[in-house]
C-alpha cells in the first residue's frame, strides 16, 4: 500500500496504463502508445489463443447476450438522466458487443447489489472494480486493465484537512465493501488514527453527507471526485492513496472467451488514438471538469472590471471635458488674437498719430524759435549799436533806459533758447559737436561772463582751477552752456557772500563744483530741481527769473556725454552744484 | 578785390542792422530782397563775400548757395550764413551746401563786423 500525502503521487502507473488527468493540465499528454514489454508476454499467449481456436466460429458472429451491472459511479458508470445507462465503461463495452455482435442487458441496483449479483451469477460482468485478492476467489477479472485511479479525500472548503494526520477524530464516509474502504483503514491504523467511518452503499450521496455536516470528509476515486466534488461545494484535500488497477469483473460461470475478448478489444483500443476509448475518455473526464478558481480570483476579476469599467467611463468623461475646454479656449484664443490684431491696429494709428504730433511740434518749436530770434536780431542789434554810441552819443539816462531794453531783450533770448534746446532734447535731435579743447579757459571764459553781475551784487566770485587740468573732448559749447547755467544760477539765487567754482581730475574724470551762498533748496524739493519746468512748478518766478528748464537740460546733456550732476543744499545757507564728465566724451566729430 | 559785400535778407530790420553795422566800418554795401535778385547781384558786382540768409522766399538759402558754386565768377566768394535757424543740423547742412561760415542770429553788434572779417 502506497500512500500520497501533500499531493505527491506515489504511485506510477504502468507504460500502457492511461492515467487520467485534468484538463489543461501541464502533463497532459497523450499516454504512451508504444507497447510495453509486459503487453509483449500477454500478446504471445493471445496469439496462441487466437490460432488455437482458428476452426471455431470467430466472436463476431457470437451472438450471446451480456448482462452488465450499473450502479451510480459517474463517470465511470452511471444511470443517465434519460435512464439509459452512461459512463466510460459503458462506451467500451458497448464497442465491443458491437464489434463482437453481443447483446448487453443492464442491471441497474447499488454497488453492492451488483457484487451481490455477480457473485451469484445472475449478472455476467460488473463493471469498474480493482482486482483484490479476495475477489479474485469470488469472480474472473481479464488481465488489460481499463483505468488506473486513486483515491482522494474531499472535504467542506476551508476544512483545513491537509495530510492524512488533520483526518484525526473525523467521520470519514466511504463506500461500503469497496476497496478504498478497506485500503483506507489499513492507512488510518497505519498512521495510529482514530476515525469513523461512515459506509455507504452507493456514491450517489457520498458528497451529500458532508455537505450537510453528517460527515467531515468523504473518500472517492479521482474520477468521481472531479466531476462530483464541487456541486456539493467539497474541495479536493492534498489526501491521495491507493492507486488501483480497474476491471470489469465477472462471474465465476463467464467463459474466458468472453474475458479474452475484451482484453483484445481493450488493448486494440489502447493503442489507436482515434479510438472510442480516448473518445470516451476525453468526453466523460473532460466534460465534467471544471477549473476551479480561487475565490479571490473571482473578487479580483470583479474589482478589476468595476475599476477598468469606472476609468472607461471616467476616460470618456474626461476626455469630452478636456474637448469642451479645448473648444473653448480655441474659441477664446481667437477671440483674443482678433482683439490682439484690432488693438495693434489702434495702437499703430495711435503711434502715427502721436508721431505726426511730435513732428508738429518740434516743427512748431523751432518755428516758433526762429520767428521770435528774427525781431530779437533786431532789437538787441539795434540797442547794441545804439549803446556802443555808433548812432550817436546817448545821454546817461537813455543810456540806462536802452541798457535796460538790452537786458530784457537778451533775457528773452534766453528763455527761446531753453525752449528750443528742451524741444531738441525731447524730440531725440540734440546731438554732440566733439572737439578737444583746452578745458581751463574755457572755463574762465564762463567765469568772466557771469562777473560783472556778480560785482554787482557784491558778490565775491572764486575760481579755484586745479593745476592738471588740460584737454577736454567733448561739446564745448553745450558744456560751456551747462557751466554757464550752474554759474548764473548761483549768482542769482546767492544775495550776499560768494560764488566759487573749482575743478579738478578724479579718476579719470573732471569734476567741478559751483557753490554759493545763498537761499539754498529746501530738501523736498532737492531731486525735483532737475525736472523741467520745475521753478515754474513752484511760483519761483516770481522773484526770480527763468524758465525752469536750465537744470533739466544740463542734466540731459551731462548724461549724452557720459557724465553726472549731484547737488547739496542746505536750507538758507548755500548749495553746492558737482558735474562729473569725462575727459573724453566721445569721438570727435 | 572790392571791399563790397553783398546781403541777400528779406527782413528790412536784420537788413538795416546788418548794413549799418559794416557800412559804419568802412564796406560798402549791395543787398538784394530774395535769393535770385541775389544771384544776379553776385555775377554782376563779384562781392568780397556773401551775408546770406536762409529762410528767403521763392528760393531758400541752400537753393542760393548751391547755385553760386555752380558759377565760376561766384564759386570762390566765400558765403558767410546769417540765420535764426538753430535746430540740429543746420550749421552742417548749409556748410555742406558751400558757405564758408555761419553766424547765429540774434547777431552780437559787439562782436560782428570782427566775425565776418574772419571768413574773408
Amino acid at each position: 500500500m502506497k500512500i500520497s500525502v501533500n499531493n505527491t503521487l506515489i504511485h506510477k502507473p504502468q507504460e500502457h496504463v492511461i492515467e487520467i488527468r485534468r484538463r489543461g493540465s501541464k502533463n497532459r499528454e497523450r499516454p504512451p502508445l508504444g507497447i510495453g514489454v509486459q503487453f509483449r508476454f500477454l500478446l504471445t499467449p493471445i496469439v496462441l489463443l487466437i490460432s488455437l481456436f482458428l476452426g471455431i466460429p470467430p466472436a463476431s458472429s457470437d451472438n450471446r447476450t451480456v448482462t452488465v451491472g450499473v450502479y451510480e459511479n459517474a463517470p465511470k458508470i452511471f444511470m443517465s438522466e434519460s435512464g439509459k445507462p452512461a459512463g466510460i465503461f459503458i462506451d467500451i463495452i458497448e464497442h465491443i458487443a458491437k464489434s463482437e455482435g453481443w447483446h448487453l442487458h443492464y442491471v441497474p441496483g447499488t454497488w453492492t447489489e451488483g457484487l451481490d449479483r455477480l457473485a451469484k451469477g445472475e449478472i455476467d460482468l460488473m463493471p469498474d472494480v480493482a482486482n483484490t485478492a479476495a475477489r479474485a476467489e469470488i469472480y474472473f477479472f481479464h488481465k488489460e486493465p481499463v483505468l488506473s485511479s486513486w483515491f482522494q479525500v474531499y472535504a467542506r472548503k476551508g476544512s483545513g484537512i491537509r495530510s492524512i494526520l488533520d483526518l484525526a477524530g473525523k467521520r470519514i464516509s466511504v463506500l461500503d465493501r469497496s476497496v478504498q474502504q478497506e485500503a483506507f483503514a489499513q492507512l488510518a491504523a497505519g498512521f495510529g488514527l482514530s476515525v469513523t467511518l461512515i459506509s455507504v452503499p452507493d456514491y450517489k450521496n457520498i458528497f451529500e453527507l458532508v455537505a450537510r455536516q453528517e460527515a467531515d470528509a468523504a473518500i472517492t476515486n479521482r474520477f468521481y471526485g472531479v466531476v462530483h466534488a464541487q456541486k456539493h461545494g467539497l474541495e479536493d484535500t492534498k489526501v491521495i492513496f491507493h492507486p488501483t488497477l480497474l476491471f470489469f469483473a465477472a462471474s465465476k460461470s463467464t467463459l474466458q472467451q468472453l474475458l479474452d475478448t475484451i482484453d483484445n478489444r481493450l488493448l486494440k483500443m489502447k493503442s489507436d488514438p482515434e479510438s472510442v476509448y480516448y473518445a470516451s475518455l476525453k468526453r466523460w473526464v473532460s466534460e465534467e471538469v471544471r477549473f476551479k478558481l480561487p475565490g479571490w480570483v473571482e473578487t479580483l476579476s470583479w474589482v478589476v472590471g468595476v475599476i477598468l469599467l469606472m476609468s472607461i467611463g471616467g476616460s470618456v468623461f474626461l476626455k469630452r471635458q478636456v474637448n469642451a475646454r479645448t473648444r473653448e479656449l480655441r474659441q477664446i484664443n481667437q477671440e483674443m488674437e482678433q482683439r490682439i490684431v484690432q488693438r495693434t491696429a489702434e495702437l499703430a494709428a495711435a503711434m502715427e498719430k502721436a508721431q505726426a504730433a511730435d513732428r508738429i511740434k518740434s516743427a512748431f518749436l523751432a518755428t516758433m524759435s526762429h520767428e521770435l530770434r528774427t525781431p530779437l536780431n533786431s532789437i538787441i542789434g539795434f540797442t547794441g549799436i545804439m549803446l556802443q554810441g555808433l548812432a550817436g552819443p546817448l545821454n546817461p539816462e537813455q543810456h540806462k533806459q536802452m541798457s535796460m531794453v538790452q537786458g530784457s531783450a537778451r533775457h528773452l533770448l534766453a528763455l527761446i533758447n531753453d525752449v528750443l534746446d528742451i524741444s531738441k532734447i525731447e524730440a531725440g535731435q540734440l546731438t554732440l559737436s566733439i572737439t578737444s579743447f583746452e578745458l581751463k579757459p574755457s572755463i574762465e571764459k564762463v567765469a568772466k561772463q557771469v562777473l560783472p553781475l556778480a560785482e554787482k551784487k557784491g558778490l565775491h566770485l572764486k575760481v579755484d582751477l586745479a593745476d592738471d587740468i588740460g584737454t577736454a573732448t567733448t561739446d564745448q559749447r553745450r558744456l560751456e552752456q551747462v557751466i554757464l547755467n550752474l554759474l548764473s544760477n548761483a549768482v542769482k539765487f546767492t544775495e550776499k557772500g560768494r560764488v566759487g567754482i573749482s575743478c579738478h581730475l578724479d579718476n579719470g574724470q573732471y569734476c567741478l563744483s559751483v557753490s554759493d551762498t545763498g537761499i539754498g533748496i529746501q530738501p523736498d524739493h532737492v531731486q525735483e530741481i532737475f525736472q523741467p519746468f520745475h521753478q515754474i512748478d513752484t511760483g519761483l518766478t516770481r522773484k526770480y527769473e527763468g524758465t525752469g528748464l536750465g537744470l533739466s537740460i544740463c542734466k540731459k546733456i551731462l548724461e549724452m556725454m557720459g557724465g553726472t550732476v549731484e547737488v547739496e543744499s542746505r536750507w538758507g545757507q548755500g548749495s553746492t552744484f558737482t558735474i562729473r564728465f569725462p575727459i573724453h566724451s566721445g569721438a570727435v566729430s | 578785390m572790392s571791399d563790397t559785400l553783398l546781403i541777400i535778407e528779406d527782413n528790412e530790420q536784420n537788413y538795416y542792422l546788418m548794413n549799418f553795422l559794416l557800412e559804419k566800418n568802412g564796406f560798402t554795401v549791395i543787398g538784394a530782397r530774395n535769393g535770385r535778385h541775389g544771384i544776379q547781384m553776385a555775377l554782376t558786382h563779384k562781392p568780397k563775400a556773401i551775408l546770406l540768409d536762409i529762410q528767403l522766399p521763392e528760393m531758400d538759402g541752400y537753393a542760393v548757395a548751391t547755385e553760386l558754386k555752380k558759377h565760376h565768377e561766384t564759386e570762390g566768394i566765400p558765403i558767410i550764413a546769417v540765420t535764426s535757424y538753430a535746430m540740429v543740423g543746420d550749421r552742417e547742412r548749409i556748410l555742406a551746401f558751400g558757405a564758408t561760415g555761419y553766424i547765429e542770429k540774434p547777431i552780437d553788434p559787439g562782436t560782428f563786423v570782427e566775425e565776418i572779417r574772419r571768413y574773408f
